[in-house]
């Protein structure tokens, strides 16, 4: 290869990685397909009832916050007046009116959950008014208490430089020492006193005792999202540490990571959904996986910039897009032919046949399509040379081939119906005419070639289509290729390094090996 | 690895480096279709003064069929092909005829109907290089020269000559088997042999890549044969491939029993196969010629240059 062509590799190459580089690095675009595992709908029904008497209904909800992206709420009323309201720094539901009867109301958001970490303080600082808030002793919380003093001196806490032995040492207590009992108290001191608490009594002794530690700490209510249940109103703690609020769960799940899977609703005060001036009360949540919707997806992948802006392709129509996805997937497939061809240097039915082949089956399983290319070749090959006896000229012969594999194909279709294959026909339109080619090329190859080498050929081809396949079908292919349409200039640089390596392929060695065996020397006259 | 270390020290060419640095470095593309198109290359050595087989007939279109068939029909032995053909695809060889068969090259017997027949496909462009609309040409069948009846069965063998800028490098002849259907294609499973470009005789022959000593079918001695008109071989090589403006190219003539040596075509993008069947590698020649080739030399003083080149660039074995 010589400097100038790996030079131009190179700075393609180098091109398509830096795009690439600067949206993934810079604008935080997911290199891979945003996994919508922490994408949820949350909805919260509430049924009350009333005898005419005014009242309201109040429930806690969730905002952006680390870990959760709040949007897309909605809200149903039911005849009473609804309204958001922002105090304490969270913000409540609040439905209010005259309860006549039954009302159904509802409340419902989708939200991204990440997982929040915490880095562990290595320094103390002085807390900010923020924090300094849930520093001080209150009756759910009674730092001042004896038994909290004596927890403490028994614990022998590390000195306060050390905010994270500290943290350890109580959240270790309260999580392993008081057992988790689900009618057990919501008190800090009673669970304290009897070793076993509620999840909220022993959140409550968690932040009681950090307080008294001199950590500033307050209870967050929140919501477990489980998949395939309903989600589980939950309790943690949150500690006040170098300058950022560390989870910690009161039951020993999580210790300054909060998992993926819970939403915070309200952080410094226990709260869950009452109702006043009603009869009775009733509510639960729900929840369930969501997947980005494409323009929801856009705004995620249009990056902030002018220049990105302009040329993202999740701009464009949405039919325009799906179409564009499989087609920026296609250098891809070429790049694994020109491997074959010119390094390894297997010899295939036409250039990019096993590219077209692949493109045209990746609707269908491996084996199917496979099954179908072999089933077209036969009925063609066998076509063909009925057809031979006729004498026709070129292109009728090949437009009746043509038919004939449609035919198959319907054929082929009635028999699939019992087998459930319905989408196995979405993608086999196209197909027909790359496959009909084929058969002419191959019904060639075993005229002018032998049977043995035009099956060695159409073998090199399938393998190559099977190379190529798993590309054309893998969705993080598709969303990487279009996401990222810089990295083509990737595929183009390693094209033109293959295009200029000027060494063996990989079976020139296999045709050539005889010039390897000395005794072949030896036989040479001389 | 081994292998590796083998064809680097024999200088093979691979694939690759013959289509980077070779062919598409010295073969213009306006200078194909003289090669690609049998018609033009006959042309072209009568241009050269280089004798070609006798041209019988021609159909370009489908409608010049008819007289292509009213020809064909006073003709006992003749060969059919595509002007444009690949590999020697789609050539027919017909030895003779009983009545209204005509007998081909192996053995079968065909009509007028289906030799008409071929030469329509022939013209659909069903043999060209690219698919592309061909005419079918009819050529006298040339007869094995005698000094090679002993070792080619049913077919007529040829002899290829690569011509690097002007200098023939290495020449092979390859000779129909039985197994290749009397035809001279070594994929087939014709025998190879490569040529001393001095005395003009074989040094070493392949069968589907492996050394072999006696033709298959005959059972006699392939090496050390002399080529008849060897000189005039590399000499008429020589002067058609400068008539072509390539700079890499593989000739292809055959020793007729009545003409001597004629050419029957060449091919821009020559194989590698010769390689084997000499059993040295292009490239020590190939820049040999690079560095050793001056301008406006002679017929006789390139011939001169290949025979010295070819002597230095022995490996030892």
């Amino acid at each position: 290869m010589n400097r100038v062509v790996a030079a131009v590799g190179f700075v393609l190459v180098a091109l398509g990685l830096a795009v690439f580089g600067w949206k993934v690095v810079v604008y935080d675009l997911p290199v891979l397909p945003t996994d919508p595992e922490g994408l949820w709908r949350v909805e919260l029904n509430v049924t009350v009832r009333g005898a005419g008497g005014r009242g309201s209904v109040r429930a806690p909800v969730p905002s952006t916050a680390p870990g959760q992206e709040v949007y897309d709420e909605r809200s149903s009323a039911d005849r009473l007046l609804f309204t958001l309201r922002t105090e304490d720094g969270g913000r409540t539901a609040v439905w209010r009116g005259a309860f006549d009867g039954v009302h159904d109301i509802a409340y419902g958001f989708r939200v991204r959950l990440a997982p929040v970490e915490t880095p562990l303080p290595t320094e103390v600082g002085a807390p900010p008014a923020s924090a300094q808030r849930y520093a001080g002793s209150t009756r759910e919380f009674p730092m001042d208490a004896a038994e909290i003093a004596a927890t403490l001196q028994v614990l022998a806490l590390p000195p306060p430089s050390d905010v994270a032995g500290r943290l350890r040492s109580i959240y270790a207590m309260v999580a392993h020492e008081v057992a988790t009992t689900a009618g057990g108290s919501d008190d800090a001191l009673l669970a304290l006193a009897s070793h076993a608490g509620s999840e909220r009594g022993k959140t409550a002794l968690l932040v009681t005792l950090l307080r008294a530690a001199g950590v500033p700490a307050r209870p967050v209510t929140g919501l477990e999202l489980r998949g395939g249940a309903a989600p589980r109103e939950i309790p943690w703690a949150e500690a006040w540490a170098g300058g950022a609020w560390v989870p910690l769960s009161p039951t020993g799940a999580f210790f300054a990571t909060r998992p993926a899977s819970l939403v915070a609703l309200r952080a410094g005060s226990f709260a869950s959904v009452e109702a006043t001036g009603a009869e009775a009360v009733t509510y639960h949540y729900e929840a369930l996986r969501e997947h980005l919707r494409p323009e929801e997806l856009a705004a995620m992948m249009v990056p902030a910039n002018r220049v990105l802006r302009a040329l993202s392709l999740y701009r464009l129509p949405v039919d325009t897009q799906a179409a564009l996805r499989l087609l920026l997937a296609l250098p891809l497939g070429a790049l694994v032919v020109a491997i074959f061809r010119n390094l390894i240097g297997v010899p295939t039915f036409g250039t990019f046949m096993p590219v077209l082949i692949a493109f045209a089956l990746r609707n269908v399983p491996i084996y199917v399509g496979l099954a179908m290319v072999v089933g077209v070749i036969i009925v063609g090959v066998f076509g063909r040379l009925v057809l031979e006896r006729l004498r026709l000229l070129l292109v009728p012969r090949l437009a009746i081939l043509l038919c004939l594999v449609v035919l198959g194909v319907a054929l082929f279709a009635l028999v699939g119906r019992r087998f459930d294959t319905r989408e196995l026909f979405s993608g086999v339109l196209f197909p027909i005419v790359i496959l009909t080619m084929l058969i002419e090329r191959f019904s060639i190859a075993i005229a002018e070639e032998g049977m043995r080498n035009a099956l060695v050929r159409a073998g090199y081809s399938l393998l190559v289509t099977v190379a190529v396949y798993p590309i054309l079908r893998d969705p993080t292919a598709e969303y990487v290729m279009f996401s990222f349409p810089e990295l083509t200039f990737c595929v183009m640089g390693m094209l033109v390094w293959i295009g200029g390596y000027t060494g063996y392929r990989l079976l020139d060695l296999v045709r050539f090996r005889s010039f390897a065996d000395p005794s072949d020397d030896a036989e040479r006259p001389v | 690895m081994k292998v590796l270390r083998a064809l680097r020290r024999h200088g093979v060419l691979g694939i690759n480096r013959r289509n980077a640095e070779y062919t598409l470095r010295w073969n213009p593309r306006g200078a194909y279709p003289a090669v690609d198109d049998k018609l033009l290359t006959k042309d072209l050595c009568a241009r050269a003064g280089i004798p070609t087989p006798q041209l019988l007939a021609v159909a370009r279109q489908h409608f010049e069929l008819r007289r292509l068939r009213e020809a064909l029909a006073r003709l006992n032995s003749f060969v059919l092909k595509p002007a444009r053909g690949a590999m020697g695809n789609g050539i027919l060889v017909i030895c003779d005829r009983d009545g209204a068969r005509f007998r081909l090259a192996g053995g079968q017997r065909v009509t007028l109907d289906d030799l008409a027949y071929h030469a329509a496909g022939v013209i659909s462009g069903l043999y060209a290089l690219a698919g592309q609309a061909d005419a079918a040409i009819v050529e006298e069948r040339l007869l094995v020269h005698p000094d090679f009846a002993a070792i080619a069965s049913e077919g007529v063998p040829d002899v290829r000559v690569i011509v690097y800028r002007g200098v023939p490098v290495m020449a092979m002849t390859r000779l129909p088997t039985l197994r290749a259907g009397g035809r001279a294609n070594l994929h087939q499973g014709a025998v190879a042999a490569g040529i001393d470009l001095e005395s003009g005789r074989t040094t070493h022959a392949i069968l589907q890549s492996r050394p072999i000593r006696k033709h298959p079918d005959t059972g006699e001695a392939l090496l050390g044969r002399a080529i008849p008109g060897f000189a005039d071989v590399l000499g008429f090589a020589l002067r058609a491939a400068d008539e072509t403006g390539l700079g890499y190219v593989g000739a292809d003539l055959v020793v007729d029993a009545r003409h001597g040596p004629v050419m029957l075509e060449m091919n821009a993008r020559p194989g590698l196969m010769i390689q084997l069947a000499n059993r040295a590698g292009l490239l020590p020649r190939l820049r040999a010629v690079d560095r050793e080739i001056g301008p406006d030399r002679s017929v006789a003083e390139r011939i001169a240059l290949a025979v010295a080149i070819e002597e230095r660039a022995r490996v030892p074995a």
